[in-house]
C-alpha cells in the first residue's frame, strides 16, 4: 500500500515559529463541535473570507514547532472540512503531530519549506521519493521519514482503521 | 548495553533486553490514565466498543480515570458526561477518582507514579509523573490503543540530559527554572525527545518542584521529562506504588542526543508574557504592568510550597481593592494539609477566593476574564483566550509573584515581602536559623 501524493497550493503560510493552532479558529471557539461552523470561523482573525480561497487538496505551510501549546483538534477539523489535505512545516510540536497523524491527516516535516513557499505556490509531497516539490522554483526538498506506525496510520486513513487492520478486528458492516 | 532511563523502561515494557533511541517497538503501558472530557473519553469508550468489539479493556487493573475538569458541573450535559464515566468505570472495574484533585497530582498521591513504570494519558501534562522516575507521556488520540490492545506502537525517543547546577536564590521557584530552560534551550529544542533532568538543583529540590518542572515538558517540545529516583521519591513511592518494580537509573555511559548544563545561581524570577509559553522574560522588566486577576493553582503549580510562599507574601496584608485572587489547591490532600497549617486562613484573610481542586480555572471555564483584563497566573498556558476573552492577557509566573501582584494590583516582585516574612519568622523563633 502506498500513500497518495499530496498536490495542491499553499493555502496559507504560517511563518511564525511556535504557532499555536488554536488561534486558527480562535480559542473562544474551541468548544464548538459542529465542523461546518468551525470551518466558517477558520482564519477569521487572520483573513475573513479565507474559506472561499481554499481549493480541495490545498495544503498549509508552517514554520518551526508548528502546533505548539495545547493542540486541540477543532482547528484541523475545520481545515479538513475546507479541503486542506495536509500541513508541510519546518517541524512540528510532538503533541500536535501525534494527534493529527492519528486523525489520518498528513503532516510533512520539511526543513526549508518556509523560506521557499509563498501563498498560492503549487506544492507536491512525493512520499516515495521523500521530497516536497516546489512548483515555481522546481526545487525538491527532502522530507523527514515517517515511522512504520505513522505511515500505516496515514495509509489506513487514521488510527482507528489502522489499529483495526493491525489487530485483525473484523471490519464493521 | 548502556541505556538511558527511557530506553530501560521501554525495553522492559517491550519485553526486550534493550532498546535504542529510534527503535520502533510495541510497548505495554503499566498504567493507562485519563480524565473525562467531551471528545476524548466518551469517544474512546464508544470506539473501543463499536469499532473494536472490546467490551472489557485489556488488563483493567492498569486503568484509572479522573473527574477533574467540569468540577463542579455547571450544565446538565457536563454531569451526564461524568455519569457516563462513572458507569463505564463500574462496568470495567476501573477506578474513577472524582473531586480528589487534578488527576496528574492525584496519580502521584495514589501510587501511579511508580518509579520505573510506563504510563500513558492523552494529556501531555502527565509528564509530571517523571518527577518520580516514571516514563509518562501524552499520546493524544493514541491512548485509544491500550484501550483495545495490551500494547501500543511507539518510537523510542532519544534523550537530552539537562544538568542544573548552582543554587536557587530566595523567591526563585521551580516554575522559574522551567521557563528559564525554555528561554535558554528554546521551545522546540527537545522535540520528540525526552529530557533527563539531574544535578545539584534537582537534588536539593522538593518533590513538588520536580513535579512542576516535569509537568511542563511539552513546552520544550519534549515527549516527557524524567528524574532518576532518589531517597525522597523512593520514600514517597514506598507503600503507595500500584505495582512493584525496580527503580530505573540511567547508565553512566548512556548515549544522549546531547548534554546541556545550565547554572541557575543568577536566575531571578521570570514572567512568561502573552501570547505564548515560549516568551520567557525577566520579571523586573514587567513590574508595574497593571493586572486585574490572579490564579494560583493548576497541575503545574498549586501545591503546598506554592501555597506556603503565597501565604508568606500575603500574611497580615490585604490584596488590592477590586483585584480577584483565585487560589485553587491542586488536590484535596494538599488543601487539607494547607488548612492544618493555617495557610487557608491566611489566604482568606488577605482576600483570596479559595476553591476546592478543579481544572476549570486554568482554561477559563470559571473565573473567566473579559475583554481588556489581564491575569498573573501559575496555570499551564498563556494563549490568548485561554482564561476567557481572546482580548484578555495572561502573564505566567511563580506563586509568590501572583501573591505579590495581588497586593499591588500590578506585576510585582515578591522578594521584599519574602525577606520581611523571613525576618518576622526568625524574630518569632530566635532559636532557629532563618
Amino acid at each position: 500500500m502506498s500513500l497518495p501524493n499530496l498536490q495542491g497550493r499553499a493555502a496559507w503560510v504560517f511563518r511564525e515559529d511556535d504557532y499555536d493552532i488554536d488561534l486558527i479558529i480562535g480559542v473562544r471557539n474551541i468548544k464548538i463541535t459542529d465542523v461546518a461552523e468551525l470551518a466558517k470561523l477558520a482564519m477569521g482573525d487572520q483573513e475573513p473570507g479565507f474559506a472561499a480561497t481554499v481549493h480541495k487538496g490545498d495544503v498549509l505551510v508552517g514554520g518551526r514547532n508548528f502546533g505548539y501549546g495545547h493542540p486541540h483538534y477543532p482547528a484541523m477539523r475545520a481545515m479538513r472540512h475546507l479541503g486542506i489535505a495536509g500541513v508541510i512545516a519546518e517541524s512540528f510540536s510532538p503533541g500536535f503531530f501525534r494527534g493529527e497523524i492519528s486523525m489520518g491527516f498528513p503532516l510533512v516535516t520539511c526543513p526549508g519549506i518556509c523560506a521557499l513557499a509563498q501563498r498560492g505556490d503549487a506544492l507536491e509531497v512525493d512520499w516515495a521519493a521523500g521530497v516536497v516539490r516546489h512548483g515555481p522554483s522546481g526545487t525538491a526538498l527532502p522530507i523527514q521519514p515517517l515511522s512504520a506506525a505513522e505511515r500505516g496510520t496515514l495509509e489506513a486513513g487514521g488510527l482507528i482503521p489502522y489499529l483495526q487492520r493491525r489487530l485483525g478486528t473484523p471490519a464493521k458492516t | 548495553m548502556a541505556q538511558t532511563m527511557t530506553e530501560k523502561i521501554l525495553a522492559r515494557c517491550a519485553g526486550k533486553a534493550s532498546v535504542r533511541a529510534g527503535d520502533e517497538i510495541l510497548a505495554r503501558p503499566d498504567f493507562v490514565i485519563a480524565y473525562d472530557f467531551p471528545g476524548y473519553t466518551d469517544v474512546f469508550f464508544r470506539e473501543a466498543r463499536d469499532d473494536f468489539g472490546v467490551d472489557k479493556v485489556p488488563s483493567p487493573e492498569r486503568f484509572v480515570l479522573f473527574i477533574d475538569h467540569m468540577v463542579p458541573a455547571a450544565a446538565p450535559k457536563e454531569e451526564e458526561l461524568h455519569k457516563m464515566t462513572r458507569n463505564w468505570g463500574r462496568a470495567q472495574g476501573v477506578p474513577v477518582h472524582e473531586r480528589e484533585g487534578i488527576g496528574h497530582q492525584v496519580s502521584a498521591e495514589r501510587g501511579y507514579a511508580t518509579p520505573g513504570a510506563f504510563a500513558v494519558h492523552f494529556d501531555g501534562h502527565v509528564s509530571q509523573l517523571g518527577a518520580f522516575g516514571t516514563f509518562a507521556f501524552g499520546a493524544r488520540k493514541g491512548v485509544i490503543e491500550p484501550f483495545v490492545s495490551e500494547t501500543m506502537a511507539l518510537t523510542v525517543p532519544a534523550t537530552v540530559k539537562v544538568v542544573l547546577t548552582g543554587t536557587l536564590q530566595p523567591g526563585v521557584m521551580a516554575r522559574d527554572v522551567f521557563h528559564h530552560m525554555v528561554r535558554v534551550m528554546g521551545p522546540s529544542s527537545c522535540a520528540f525527545q525526552v529530557v533527563e533532568l539531574s544535578g545539584p538543583v534537582i537534588d536539593a529540590m522538593s518533590i513538588e518542584g520536580r513535579q512542576t518542572l516535569c509537568g511542563q515538558a511539552m513546552f520544550l517540545g519534549a515527549t516527557t521529562m524524567l528524574i532518576a529516583p532518589d531517597a525522597k521519591t523512593l520514600d514517597h513511592a514506598r507503600g503507595r506504588s500500584k505495582i512493584q518494580l525496580d527503580p530505573v537509573y540511567p547508565d553512566a555511559d548512556a548515549v544522549y542526543a546531547r548534554v546541556v548544563t545550565i547554572d541557575v545561581s543568577q536566575l531571578a524570577p521570570i514572567v512568561v508574557i502573552p501570547p505564548s509559553p515560549a516568551n520567557t522574560r525577566d520579571l523586573m522588566d514587567h513590574v508595574g504592568t497593571v493586572v486585574h486577576t490572579g490564579y494560583l493553582g493548576s497541575c503545574a503549580s498549586g501545591r503546598l510550597e506554592d501555597l506556603r510562599i503565597a501565604a508568606d507574601v500575603l500574611r497580615g496584608r490585604q490584596i488590592a481593592p477590586g483585584f480577584q485572587l483565585h487560589v485553587v489547591p491542586t488536590s484535596q490532600a494538599i488543601m487539607a494539609q494547607a488548612a492544618r497549617e493555617g495557610l487557608i486562613t491566611t489566604l482568606v484573610e488577605a482576600g483570596a477566593f479559595i476553591s476546592s481542586p478543579s481544572c476549570d480555572y486554568c482554561f477559563g471555564k470559571i473565573a473567566t476574564m473579559s475583554d481588556g483584563q489581564r491575569a498573573v497566573s501559575t496555570g499551564t498556558l498563556n494563549t490568548p483566550g485561554r482564561m476567557g476573552s481572546v482580548d484578555s492577557e495572561i502573564y505566567i509566573c511563580n506563586a509568590a509573584v501572583v501573591a505579590a501582584s495581588a497586593l499591588e494590583g500590578c506585576i510585582a516582585d515578591p522578594r521584599p515581602y519574602l525577606l520581611h516574612a523571613a525576618s518576622a519568622a526568625s524574630a518569632a523563633s530566635p532559636g532557629e536559623a532563618a
